[in-house]
């Protein structure tokens, strides 16, 4: 069973919220929910200043707060190292979103579901679609997925996830500069692999003691 | 920018009232708000009544005092756990929140409180309830659920300002200290003025301890990391400095330790009683409000 990783090189970042914007298209997130960010900061003074860039995700850490706090179960690690939620399980105690030091998770509720990309002019045909096609259940908490329904669809039909398209993220998809890349983190031949070792991957804030699967190369 | 603008940024970054910008969200620190703000009001509620509930349930078993622990049984059952229950985004499912005592401080507090239902309910209606042993089974519970609210908080990692040694004392001095005050103005309203006048020693201490676990809880905050200093910093410079100098400052130190001073040695009175229990509530709800509405999470980059 592969271990789904991806590796996120913040030189080649150039923030376009590709990223960002293609994951709410690929899972029609309403106003205000962000499966993935762009973190602009930066370190240092004038003159050693220096800008830093980091899109962020949820990191599908396999050693998870959220999974440790959630209460019914919802929140778990799937075997392929995804962090999933059972919306059927989800109580919406948001013990999860406290626990996340990423903050990487939404509660959706009534006031996420009727916001509108345009206010006081009513859904669009997308939103109304994407509330169809793509549902959040009210009342839980919803997050980054590592766009499974992709991952396991591409699988089915042979594809490889990582390398084809299909079976691929979205916000890996579509990045212009193939700065993010996906793979089996379990796989020591893989391109992942290659580029943690090669360039010393770190995740995002290590000490939190999580064991991200998102590693940051630069 | 017009109002119409205003609300459309509103809508897609809401602001989480402490005046960062959205572009500054988890680069600067920022601060959690699910467990305080719009609906999370009611879990702050729910950590205070469960408190009060089962601190004057502990205080009641030293008195044998029936009234108290039937009081006490119910603001913890009725209003501490219905207004948990109206947090939850899906009260019907809240059965499945026993499924992971292991993990989950959340899943253990239900343990808790369903155990403390049970054996509560039994030591109220059996005529030999005030036993040892039930005593002791009931104190220990009434321990764990003084501090449940505060250790659901506790193991919280993340945010630093929740995870401090200090967290969990003050929690269980501050339900010990309220459900005293509860009891003495049960004693004081009934015909007991005796009793109320004999607790007055241990309302002292009690203070006393509480006050030094409210320091302790500053000082170490403050010297724990740079997003726990932000957190005391917000407490005594922001937004939130009214509360703390009002709620903590003055009703919950300052006039408990007048009215002490008056009642020293015993000379309790009825009303002051009541004026110093309504006085320690509202400070109690204006600490935990500030602990949990400063706590900011580290930044990411």
């Amino acid at each position: 069973m592969p271990r789904w990783g991806m590796v996120i090189d913040v030189k080649r970042c150039i923030a376009c919220w590709g990223c960002t914007i293609a994951c709410k298209e690929e899972h029609f997130l309403p106003p205000g929910v962000f499966f993935n960010r762009v973190l602009i900061g930066e370190s240092g003074k004038f003159p050693t200043s220096s800008k830093l860039i980091y899109p962020i995700l949820c990191n599908h850490c396999s050693d998870a707060a959220c999974v440790e706090a959630c209460p019914t179960g919802a929140t778990y690690v799937r075997e392929d190292g995804i962090v999933a939620i059972d919306d059927e399980k989800c109580v919406g105690c948001r013990a999860c979103m406290v626990s996340c030091p990423y903050q990487q998770r939404t509660y959706y509720d009534e006031k996420v579901k009727e916001r509108e990309y345009f206010p006081g002019q009513g859904k669009t045909e997308m939103e109304i679609i994407g509330e169809k096609l793509y549902p959040f259940k009210l009342g839980t908490v919803v997050k980054c997925n590592f766009c499974t329904e992709r991952l396991e669809d591409g699988m089915k039909k042979g594809l490889t996830p990582g390398k084809d398209e299909d079976a691929t993220p979205a916000c890996v998809n579509i990045c212009p500069v193939n700065a993010r890349v996906f793979g089996d983190l379990d796989d020591p031949n893989s391109e992942i692999n290659r580029m943690i070792m090669e360039k010393k991957g770190k995740q995002l804030r290590k000490e939190f003691g999580t064991e991200p699967a998102v590693y940051y190369i630069d | 920018m017009n109002d119409k603008h205003q609300d459309l940024v509103e809508t897609m970054f809401p602001s989480d009232g402490s005046g960062i910008k959205p572009y500054e969200w988890m680069i600067s620190p920022t601060r959690q708000r699910q467990w305080i703000d719009d609906k999370g009001i009611f879990l702050w509620l729910a950590f205070f009544f469960s408190e009060i509930g089962a601190g004057l349930y502990f205080m009641s078993l030293f008195y044998s005092f029936r009234p108290g622990i039937v009081l006490g049984w119910l603001i913890t059952l009725v209003l501490g756990g219905l207004i948990h229950m109206l947090y939850l985004g899906n009260p019907k499912r809240a059965w499945r929140m026993i499924m992971k005592p292991n993990t989950s401080e959340l899943s253990r507090g239900i343990w808790i409180i369903g155990v403390f239902a049970v054996l509560g309910f039994l030591q109220i209606i059996t005529p030999g309830g005030f036993n040892m042993v039930f005593n002791f089974i009931m104190g220990v519970l009434c321990l764990l659920i003084i501090s449940h609210g505060f250790a659901t908080m506790n193991v919280i990692r993340a945010l630093p300002a929740w995870n401090s040694t200090i967290v969990l004392p003050l929690s269980i001095i501050s339900g010990i200290w309220v459900g005293h005050q509860l009891l003495q103005f049960m004693f004081a309203l009934s015909d007991k003025a005796a009793v109320a006048s004999g607790m007055e020693v241990w309302a002292a201490t009690f203070f006393l301890i509480y006050f030094l676990c409210i320091l302790l809880y500053a000082w170490g905050t403050w010297h724990s990391s740079e997003a726990a200093k932000a957190s005391i910093r917000k407490m005594l410079e922001g937004d939130l400095k009214r509360i703390t100098y009002i709620g903590v400052g003055v009703l919950a130190i300052l006039v408990p330790l007048v009215f002490t001073l008056i009642m020293w040695g015993g000379n309790t009175n009825g009303f002051l009683i009541f004026l110093r229990l309504a006085s320690v509530c509202a400070g109690d709800l204006a600490i935990r409000y500030l602990i949990m509405k400063s706590a900011v999470y580290n930044p990411l980059i």
